[in-house]
């Protein structure tokens, strides 16, 4: 159970709804088993023509049993159900809490954005946990249980006989299974990922396969995985097929004993024969529930595979957590002094390092631009200015405090950021901006949408998931406009308007200038274009700092930026 | 929809296979019935002794095996006929793929046609596994009952027929419910869903503005809005489940009751009739009730089937090929553009009467803004798009009338992005080339391209296996491996697609460096977005919204041409414009 830690802590507070469903699966489940022995009791007791009343008692009773029967099913669905939903939400809950110290190293760590996808799948892989692999086998057996104590009153042959069947349908052939499902399993996992790979590569990689004539090989070797995954596919279906296969056939032979033992114990004088039909009856319906038994290990191995993906994808938590208590917090609402020191980093996981010894200092108030070729390092500094990743060696302070003594929230409120990266959430504009600051007005958002020429939305226009519906450049100004609302006195903006047009871009850094006078700002940018404002220019290549001044130092240099203005000024 | 069923008829050795199956299902379900009847007869009423029922026994025994095998062999023939469809519908998909010309093979996300290729083939299992044989059982079986039973005793028949069309009418009934209240929490659904995958990839965003708190908040509610809803329309279907449950327990009722008060009252039937009905009724019902939910699974496949057959049977462009050998000569050949024309189906853009003669060693360069057409220029020389209209003619024969593979054979392309493959180094360098070549000549064309120095430095050099799309190379060293390529398979022709931004100075220095050094070997086709190789070409091909607006060098364009000598002053200015 260790593996379903995190699914289990999920159930805890549906207690409720958990034990009404037990409850009612069992009404369900006990009903239908009294349903047909009554009937065949009442089949035989009408063959001795007996009073016509305990006839009409008979029959009601079975009525009776068959509503209550329906109901208890009803019942049992509705709760079951609105327990998995909730126990899901639950558990979504406690994942994003658990994940928000992780990013964005876990993003890092497991770069290919399916990470995401696949713990949003695995959560609803889930599901079926609950409904299908933990309370089922509970429901199951307590009818059976209860099933045979009522037998044993009669007798304790035919009761050892259903308790013997119960116990290989139930678990033995369940297990055997999920013994054999192990291996298959696995494989097929391991053929639908290849395949997967296989075919992103050769969609993607479309226009040079074509060009060196992989195509039709590539085409082949394609064919082949589907085969073989399609194989394995096969073997998982025929090895469910013939598990529950056994399980009917072993379920039916139960009956068969119980018809062989109580005709021998009816001929023999020890049972009365009026209640052979109402056992065979019993027998036949209590193993109805047991024969989805036989499909169980499925699912608790789809459910076991996915707790454990989202146990791993949480576990880092405990050593990477961003500290919180006893850390001193950034209070003073002025502009920062930024210091960089010795400072190299590689990501995790990674053989190369993305920052090399490097220093750099960020007076309080001045303008830095950060230049570069991409892959330079440039974004990666940021990361490490907010903390978002700890350097290997070196320090990095803010106002003469170490980085790793400052509560990281802190730098976050008094920073106004804007990443390579920028994520815009389904809603609207405005839910987009709002989340700036508390107590935005819409004069406030709507005049920011001006200053980065985005006038032509209104705060009420949609954003689509990631988005989509914006180009790049506006998105670009929107996390810029985003930033802007901060009021925050340390700016960190990467490529804040390199998809615009160049008079758009000097209005907006206009506006942006006029705003920050008195700030530190420090920009990321590709385009050499609006150096000449800034107090220094940072130029960085393969994670090293190559060059630092002026713009005018650097020019007549002659050195690195120079050449790459002039390759600039060669761009069409 | 019709290409599931044309599969399906397909098989039909399958099919009777199946039928078959189905009517020896039946026959074991009623002698199940009737065995189980006839002993507890013999015990109960005849007060036989248990020796002389032995053979009945045996009988019972053997049915049930009988029955498990044959729904055993059903089922196995589905899992059969659906991993034979599966098969053949992703090799279809799969020709379909390869036969498209890049730019299709570009535009349609790539992410959509994997997951038809996956997820929508896998989802059609279910129709050929499941839907299929228990269609065929469903429609057998009751009627193999109904008929025993009206043989048997006509008033249990009668209540069969007249309840039975109940269970179909309410699924439908239900059915319809269902999908339109589906349809109405459809868009509710959809939103709820999507927000938990946009809260965690805006998790960075959210915590850098602190909002995380807030976010978990949203994500509660929104979660336990998508269970409202879902239960919505999950008790529909639980009502239906609970109405089909009832009538085949009211129906299973009546029958008990006819036959009890036949059995006391008038006397009428047996004891083994009345029991051997009543045991068949129960199957009777729940044939007809598993027809129900196998309809469910039935329909969500012949979505996924709408999928599949609708990408096969869409439109493709596919390139034309001749079977004439493009000599591997000393020389470039000669390549001539006459009123070459390309439009796409679904954007205004078109590509117009593009007229050019590229000599051997010539040194061309595509010019013009972005949108103007110069990547499907390049792609139509490179005959990776079929031509409209108009012709492109190789050493005086039309390009398509060349072999594929002696064309290709001679054709450098370094595009900006190149893909790189899974695999290793030294084979994403030699997959430039069909020939066999040395770990020397590898090393060496590494050695030209100026990439040697950066394999060396990795643990395993050459053999170092590049990650998906070259993860781990930065934008450089990726162009340099492309280069590197080239310099392996010495082409006659190179198409180069110039990075629009800039690159590292020292890949920037290799990048012109190698081009140079390869065009002395080969024709050069650029689409240009530097000065320096714009004013080095022999001939400019300037372009302005898909039309050849004019050509020749520099120079001459510089005077003749107004639209050029704005976009190229342009640039100038650009760098005073601060």
């Amino acid at each position: 159970m260790h593996d379903f830690a995190i699914i289990v802590k999920a159930m805890a507070t549906e207690k409720k709804d958990i034990l009404l469903s037990i409850l009612f699966g069992f009404t369900a489940g006990i009903t239908a088993v009294g349903l047909f022995a009554a009937s065949g009791y009442l089949i035989s007791k009408a063959a001795l023509t007996p009073p016509l009343y305990s006839l009409i008692i008979l029959t009601s009773t079975v009525k009776l049993l068959g509503i209550t029967k329906a109901i208890a099913r009803y019942a049992e669905r509705y709760f079951s159900h609105r327990a998995t939903f909730t126990i899901l939400s639950n558990l979504r809950v406690s994942l994003f809490q658990k994940m928000v110290p992780m990013v964005p190293r876990l993003f890092q760590k497991y770069r290919s954005g399916d990470l995401l996808s696949r713990v949003v799948g695995d959560v609803e892989t889930l599901q079926n946990f609950f409904l299908r692999v933990f309370y089922p086998p509970i429901v199951v057996t307590i009818v059976f249980l209860s099933t045979i104590l009522f037998t044993s009153f009669f007798s304790i042959s035919i009761a050892l006989i259903l308790l013997i069947g119960m116990l290989l349908t139930v678990v033995g052939i369940p297990a055997l299974f999920a013994w054999r499902q192990k291996k298959i399993d696995h494989d097929v996992r391991n053929q639908r990922s290849s395949l997967s790979v296989q075919t992103a590569e050769f969609l993607n990689g479309f226009r040079d396969l074509t060009i060196h004539q992989k195509v039709e090989a590539t085409k082949q070797n394609l064919i082949q995985s589907s085969n073989a995954y399609i194989r394995e596919q096969k073997r998982e279906s025929l090895n469910k097929l013939y598990s529950e296969s056994v399980n009917t056939f072993l379920s039916l032979l139960v009956t068969w004993s119980v018809l062989a033992i109580g005709s021998f114990l009816i001929s023999s004088g020890q049972l009365e024969g009026i209640f052979l039909a109402m056992f065979v009856l019993i027998s036949l319906t209590v193993f109805e529930d047991a024969g989805p038994m036989a499909a169980l290990p499925v699912h608790l191995q789809d459910s076991k595979h996915a707790a454990t993906r989202l146990t791993k994808v949480t576990a880092e938590t405990s050593h990477t957590t961003d500290r919180q208590t006893d850390a001193i917090r950034l209070t003073h609402a002025r502009p920062i002094t930024a210091q960089v020191r010795g400072v190299s980093f590689t990501f995790p996981g990674e053989k190369r390092q993305a920052l090399k010894n490097v220093d750099i200092t960020f007076p309080a108030s001045s303008k830095t631009a950060i230049v570069g070729p991409s892959g330079s390092g440039k974004s990666t500094l940021f990361m490490l200015l907010l903390g978002l990743y700890h350097a290997d060696t070196g320090t990095i302070t803010l106002d003469d405090t170490p980085m790793d003594q400052i509560d990281l929230d802190s730098i976050w409120e008094h920073t106004a950021v804007m990443l390579q990266e920028n994520h815009f959430f389904y809603g609207t504009i405005r839910d987009n901006l709002i989340l700036a600051k508390d107590g935005l007005t819409d004069t406030e958002m709507t005049e920011i949408l001006r200053k980065v020429n985005l006038d032509h939305f209104t705060l009420d226009d949609p954003v689509h998931e990631k988005g989509d519906n914006l180009s790049g450049g506006e998105k670009q100004r929107l996390a810029l406009a985003r930033a802007m609302l901060k009021n925050a006195h340390l700016w960190l903006l990467d490529e804040p308007a390199s998809s615009v047009d160049p008079l758009t871009e000097q209005s907006i850094y206009r506006h942006l200038f006029k705003q920050a006078a008195n700030d530190t700002l420090v920009i990321v940018t590709h385009r050499l274009t609006n150096l000449e404002k800034m107090d220094q220019i940072i130029v960085m290549d393969h994670g090293n700092v190559v060059e630092i001044g002026s713009f005018n130092e650097l020019m007549q240099q002659k050195g690195y930026l120079y050449e790459m203005k002039q390759i600039e000024k060669n761009l069409l | 929809m019709s290409g599931l069923q044309n599969n399906m008829l397909s098989h039909k050795k399958q099919l009777i296979f199946l039928c078959t199956l189905a009517v020896m299902t039946a026959t074991m379900v009623v002698l199940q019935a009737y065995f189980l009847a006839a002993i507890v007869e013999a015990i109960f009423v005849q007060e036989q002794t248990f020796s002389a029922i032995t053979l009945m026994f045996a009988g019972l025994a053997a049915v049930l095996l009988l029955r498990t095998a044959f729904t055993y062999f059903g089922r196995r023939t589905g899992i059969m006929v659906a991993a034979n469809s599966k098969a053949t519908y992703r090799r279809g998909l799969l020709d379909k793929f390869a036969d498209e010309s890049v730019l299709q093979a570009a535009q349609g996300q790539s992410g959509g046609k994997i997951s038809i290729l996956l997820d929508a083939v896998d989802e059609m299992d279910s129709y050929f596994s499941e839907y299929i044989p228990q269609l065929i059982q469903a429609s057998i079986i009751p009627v193999v009952i109904l008929a025993v039973a009206f043989t048997q005793h006509v008033n249990t028949g009668l209540i069969m027929i007249i309840t039975a069309p109940f269970i179909p009418l309410f699924m439908i009934i239900i059915g319809m419910q269902t999908k339109a209240k589906s349809e109405e929490q459809q868009e509710k659904l959809t939103a709820f869903s999507g927000q938990f995958l946009d809260a965690l990839q805006g998790l960075t965003t959210l915590k850098l503005y602190r909002q995380a708190r807030a976010q978990k908040k949203a994500i509660e509610t929104s979660s336990l809005g998508f269970r409202d809803a879902t239960m919505e329309i999950l008790q529909i279907a639980f009502t239906s489940s609970f109405m089909l449950e009832l009538i085949s327990m009211l129906s299973i009722g009546i029958v008990a009751l006819e036959l009890a008060i036949q059995l006391i009252i008038y006397e009428q039937v047996s004891f083994f009739t009345a029991f051997f009905l009543l045991m068949l009724a129960p199957e009777f019902y729940a044939t007809l009730k598993q027809l129900g939910s196998t309809f469910h699974s039935g329909q969500s496949s012949k979505g996924a089937a709408t999928k599949v057959v609708k990408e096969l049977t869409k439109d493709t462009d596919p390139l034309i090929w001749g079977d004439l050998e493009l000599p591997a000569a000393a020389i470039p050949p000669a390549i001539e553009l006459q009123n070459a024309c390309y439009h796409y189906a679904e954007r205004q853009f078109s590509l117009e009467n593009i007229n050019a003669v590229i000599p051997p060693y010539g040194d061309i360069a595509i010019v013009g803004r972005s949108g103007s057409g110069k990547s499907t220029l390049l792609h139509l020389i490179a005959g990776l798009l079929p031509l409209k209209e108009g012709n492109i003619t190789v050493n005086d024969h039309s390009l398509g009338a060349y072999n594929k593979h002696s064309w290709f054979g001679q054709l450098s392309y370094i595009s900006q992005h190149p893909y790189l493959f899974s695999g290793t180094i030294a084979e994403n360098i030699a997959m430039g080339s069909t020939l066999d070549h040395t770990r020397e000549e590898i090393e060496q064309a590494a050695e030209q391209a100026g990439i040697a120095d950066v394999i060396n430095q990795l643990d395993q050099g050459y053999d170092t296996p590049v990650g998906e799309a070259g993860r781990g190379l930065s934008g450089g060293e990726m162009q340099r491996l492309a280069l590197a390529r080239a310099f392996l398979k010495k082409p006659s022709i190179i198409l180069f697609d110039e990075p629009t931004t800039a690159l590292d100075l020292y890949t920037e220095r290799i990048l012109y460096a190698s081009i140079r050094q390869l065009a002395q070997q080969a024709t050069i086709i650029t689409v240009a977005h530097r000065l320096y190789t714009i004013k080095d070409a022999d001939t400019i091909l300037f372009l302005e919204s898909g039309k050849l607006l004019a050509s020749g060098t520099h120079a001459e364009l510089i005077r003749n041409v107004p639209e050029y000598r704005n976009m190229v002053l342009a640039n100038d200015g650009g760098e005073n414009n601060a």
